[in-house]
């Protein structure tokens, strides 16, 4: 029997599944096609060791944007935020910085490193505040191609210069400033202590192939600032269940609205008649026919392995052989027996609720990016902890946790290619790394799962191992995603259109890629 | 009646817009504060001004040494680039066939996006924020500039500004060689690496006015031509104060003593020198006196000066072997060090009075502040004659030609030139330091918050390497201001 759709995502990711409910709420018939055996690409949970569940690769939830979680219901599909309350820094000398999400216990504990900086921190929270705010429109709109002379082209630019100019001049200025200068030279404006600049600059380079000292990375610090849970600014949380839940959530409403989804069904080729997609070659052999084809793979896997440069214009294909992606972040997860117990800050208190940052200087973070930058694991790497079984017991036996560890910087093309011997050596860097500031993890560790670059593309299949489908660098970002005139979904192949992370705004659980993605095949203003 | 105006400072900018303010009828002042540089500006000086201040523009070309770059292979032997495309593809074609197929298209696009720059740096810079006609149609310009590069230049021309310069020329060519010449134009006087973002504008930059292929800044004689000229009284001394009474300039106050009144000063100096040292920061905006002391101006070049008695053999000696080197060089800096490795430039320069040649050593990166010492008499020495025992590794005859070398780390360029940090640019050149952002965004349109108070120096747009332009630019807002009266002057 063959069904026609009208259309076929390719991808259970969470923007396929995002763009395949609002196609579907629109009225459309929708399939999507998942490689693997569960939905969820990235964000997935897995019970990788008996009993012990985990967050396998993206594993806190803040930028899904509330617009999502309001049109597709996710609450009532199941989707349940835990807030992640506080950021614990060890510092070489063997205090901590904390950072709390009470507002006055934040200030007695910065004002114990720096006064100064407890009153800066106050000014610069409502800055940054106030530039995500002005900055979160753009995020959930097509980008204008500034090339181009149609009138809605034109009417797009000047509806963002309007906006721009809107916000005023000091809004203006500060907004270059986010977009051009580094992470660590924005900080150094304001504050002095160093562990608050380097914790706070972290998140500028997640994702990147770039040093907290390289300009570009202060955009990506805004970006992480517009975490927001149902729209409470800076808050990061835990899906109840791990991240495979918001998947889970968003699938379910998918297919409520009357989505079908195929996993174990890996497309092998887009479907080219005369310049237009019509539909999709499995691997397992079989064809299946659409009018559309969405794809949410990232625009490398797209165009170069699913459609065929032989479809395309020369131009565009040098276009997306330019786009970078370069994965630098790896992740160990561990099923522990026993709670870390961290020297800093000993014994099971408030801090192992939240997130516990290696980050103890911008130098530090530096000379990680140095190791990288010459094709090494960073001896000594950045790393962003969670034990999301402290807040959500469910993810481990009684007694027992799970211990996610994001890892930077991690290079996709490590010297000689990673190999058994290098990614078991990349684990023992971090548990080295970790137990410098926790002595007992060690004995604490029943089993380890270690992820590199090269495991992110086999097992997603992002290409390089890039998070965001590609490098989050200004050069790549809004009309430029993923190449400069084919920033708006559409592709040069007719009724073919991309909703990944590779297209704007790109990068997080955000989902924003496949709800405009949605409205631009809709072609309806989001 | 135009008013009295004082000039502050040396350099190439404050000549010029003492003269612009000259040719209008200002009686104008010049006080040298700093010794000023003895050689020639590098930048590129806009047809415009000359015109303007009627130099004959045939006189303002210094000779520019070709080939602008000799940079030797690890193999033995050197590639040679010159002015002649062609030629210079012929000596990449030794290294890569596939870069030298593509040396003429990079050359013709980098000359086409350099000309686009050349058009914004020769105005003041266009605000975005603008409400007053006349600058929303310096903004409207700027754009249609932009655009008429037409769509995939216009693309490549967004996309290269805030590209590091390794990947944008990673995009172009493999020859480590080549790649390491171009990129040390794209970190030149910056404290950044080549893999840091938005040092493929630097590249851009110091192309801006060059021949096409030549991506180091020209030279001009912009300075002897206007010393011939007159017009503007000139004085030594150094300025102690800038003078303000209910905060409207009156003249200023010299050392020693004197003072000369004027409801008119430029000052070419660093602006947080001028607005935080001589004028009283009371009279300032907490806010402008926070983002005064938050513009970056961190030194990062030594200077080596040589004086030999006999010729070099090459004009422009490059050490900069590939995009890793420099950016191993630039990681020194960041943790404070001097590069174990250093980025190196010599050029030759002439002869002296004495006949004897003098080359100019161009050393990067040496940070101001070391973390580990001091800089004192003793280390520059040995910093000198570290650095000469690397160059002749690469030209054995140096130190048999030798008869003199000066060594001026970043102390030295600050304490003779007025740098800043030793920052010959004021400003570091990064994308939020340039256009309507340099130095900060109050600042940028040449006036201070103090009525009759303006700044002329390179910490302003375009910044170094456009010689003379901001002097031009800060005169015509001056002469603009005056003409509207938005500048009420006594006379």
């Amino acid at each position: 029997m063959k069904t026609r759709y009208d259309a076929i995502v390719i991808g259970a990711g969470h923007n396929g599944l995002v763009c395949a409910a609002y196609l579907a709420r629109a009225g459309k018939r929708v399939l999507v096609l998942e490689r693997s055996d569960r939905v969820g690409g990235a964000a997935r949970s897995e019970e990788v060791f008996p009993g012990f569940r985990f967050s396998v690769f993206s594993y806190v939830v803040s930028l899904l944007r509330p617009e999502i979680i309001r049109d597709l219901e996710l609450p009532r599909h199941g989707l349940h935020i835990l807030p992640l309350e506080s950021t614990l820094t060890p510092l070489a000398n063997g205090d901590y910085l904390a950072q709390w999400s009470d507002h006055d216990q934040n200030r007695r504990e910065l004002a114990h490193h720096s006064l100064r900086d407890a009153e800066a921190y106050e000014e610069f929270g409502m800055l940054m505040y106030r530039m995500a705010r002005a900055v979160k429109p753009f995020l959930g709109r097509v980008p204008p191609d500034p090339a181009s002379l149609a009138p809605r082209d034109l009417l797009g630019l000047a509806r963002l210069a309007a906006n721009l100019r809107g916000l005023g001049a000091d809004q203006v200025h500060a907004l270059h400033k986010l977009l051009t200068m580094s992470s660590a030279d924005y900080l150094d404006e304001w504050f002095e202590c160093e562990a608050l600049k380097a914790t706070k600059s972290a998140s500028g380079i997640i994702g990147t192939f770039l040093g907290p000292r390289s300009p570009g990375t202060a955009y990506v610090l805004l970006h992480h600032y517009m975490g927001e849970i149902d729209g409470v600014f800076r808050a990061w949380g835990f899906a109840k269940g791990g991240n495979g839940s918001v998947s889970d959530a968003i699938a379910a409403a998918a297919r409520g609205f009357g989505v079908e989804i195929r996993t174990e069904s890996t497309v092998a080729r887009v479907l080219v008649r005369n310049g237009r997609a019509t539909g999709v070659a499995l691997e397992s052999g079989g064809e299946i026919e659409a009018a559309l084809v969405v794809s949410g793979a990232d625009p490398r896997r797209t165009f170069m392995q699913l459609v065929g440069a032989e479809h395309l214009p020369q131009e565009f294909v040098a276009g997306i052989e330019r786009f970078r992606f370069r994965g630098s972040s790896g992740k160990v997860n561990l099923a522990l027996a026993e709670l870390p117990d961290f020297s800093c800050f000993p014994g099971a208190g408030p801090h192992l609720r939240g997130a516990i940052s290696i980050s103890p200087s911008v130098d530090y973070l530096e000379r990680a990016y140095d190791d990288a930058k010459y094709g090494e694991v960073s001896r000594q790497p950045y790393m962003d902890i969670v034990i999301p079984s402290m807040i959500d017991p469910s993810m481990a036996p009684p007694g027992k946790h799970v211990m996610s560890i994001f890892v930077q910087y991690v290079p996709h093309n490590v010297n000689g290619g990673w190999t058994e011997a290098k990614r078991e050596a990349f684990g023992d860097t971090v548990i080295d790394t970790l137990a410098q500031h926790a002595p007992n993890i060690r004995s604490a560790i029943l089993h380890r799962q270690i992820i590199t670059p090269a495991d992110i593309e086999s097992m997603v299949g992002l290409t390089e191992g890039n998070i965001f489908q590609g490098e989050l660098a200004l050069q790549q970002m809004f009309f430029l995603r993923p190449v400069p005139g084919w920033a708006k979904y559409a592709t040069p192949v007719s009724g073919l259109y991309q909703c990944g992370s590779g297209t704007h705004p790109g990068g997080g659980v955000m989902g924003a890629s496949g709800r405009n993605a949605a409205f631009a095949i809709l072609g309806e203003r989001p | 009646m135009k008013p009295a105006a004082v000039v502050i400072g040396a350099g190439v900018n404050e000549l010029v817009a003492a003269h612009y303010l000259a040719r209008a009828g200002c009686a104008v002042t010049l006080v040298r504060s700093e010794v000023a540089l003895e050689r020639a500006d590098t930048g590129w000086v806009t047809p415009r001004l000359a015109h303007d201040l009627g130099i004959d523009p045939r006189l303002l070309g210094a000779p520019c040494a070709d080939p602008w770059a000799i940079a030797p292979l690890p193999g033995g032997g050197r590639l040679e680039l010159t002015s002649d495309v062609g030629a210079s593809a012929e000596a990449i074609r030794r290294l890569s066939a596939r870069d030298a197929e593509r040396w003429p298209e990079f050359c013709a696009r980098m000359h086409a996006h350099a000309r686009v720059l050349g058009c914004l740096y020769a105005e003041p810079p266009p605000d975005p924020m603008a409400t007053a006609l006349r600058d929303l149609a310096r903004l409207a310009r700027g754009a249609l500039r932009v655009r008429g590069l037409g769509r995939s230049g216009m693309e490549a021309f967004l996309r290269l500004l805030p590209m590091s310069a390794a990947d944008f020329l990673d995009d172009w060519f493999e020859s480590d060689a080549l790649k390491g010449v171009l990129g040390a134009a794209g970190v030149m006087h910056a404290f950044q690496g080549p893999r840091s973002g938005g040092t493929a504008f630097g590249l851009l930059h110091h192309h801006v006015g060059s021949a096409p292929g030549v991506f180091r800044p020209p030279l001009t004689n912009l300075r002897a031509a206007l010393g011939a000229v007159g017009g503007v009284t000139m004085r030594g001394g150094t300025v102690a104060r800038i003078e303000t009474k209910e905060s409207r300039i009156t003249g200023v106050a010299l050392a020693g003593g004197e003072t000369i009144p004027a409801p008119l000063v430029v000052s070419g100096l660093p602006p947080a020198r001028t607005l935080l040292e001589m004028t009283d920061p009371g009279l300032l905006d907490p806010q402008l006196v926070r983002a005064l002391r938050n513009v970056r101006s961190r030194g990062v070049v030594a200077e080596l000066e040589l004086v030999l008695d006999r010729h070099p053999g090459s004009s422009t000696l490059v050490i900069a072997p590939a995009l890793d080197y420099l950016e191993r060089a630039y990681d020194d800096a960041k943790y404070g060090r001097v590069s174990t490795h250093p980025y190196m430039e010599a050029r030759y320069e002439g002869t002296d009075a004495q006949g004897k040649h003098r080359v100019r050593v161009h050393v990067q990166y040496v940070p101001y502040a070391l973390r580990d010492a001091v800089w004192d008499t003793a280390l520059a020495q040995n910093f000198g004659r570290a650095v000469l025992a690397k160059l002749s590794e690469h030209a054995p005859g140096l130190s048999a030609a030798l008869v003199g070398q000066h060594v001026l780390t970043p102390h030295d360029l600050e304490h003779l030139y007025g740098f800043p940090q030793g920052q010959a640019y004021h400003a570091e050149l990064a994308l939020d330091q340039v256009l309507w952002m340099r130095p900060l965004p109050e600042l940028a349109q040449y006036r201070t918050p103090l009525p009759g108070l303006y700044l002329c120096g390179p910490a302003m747009h375009p910044g170094a390497g456009v010689a003379g332009a901001a002097g031009a630019n800060a005169a015509a807002v001056i002469l603009g201001d005056l003409r509207r009266g938005v500048l009420k002057v006594k006379e």
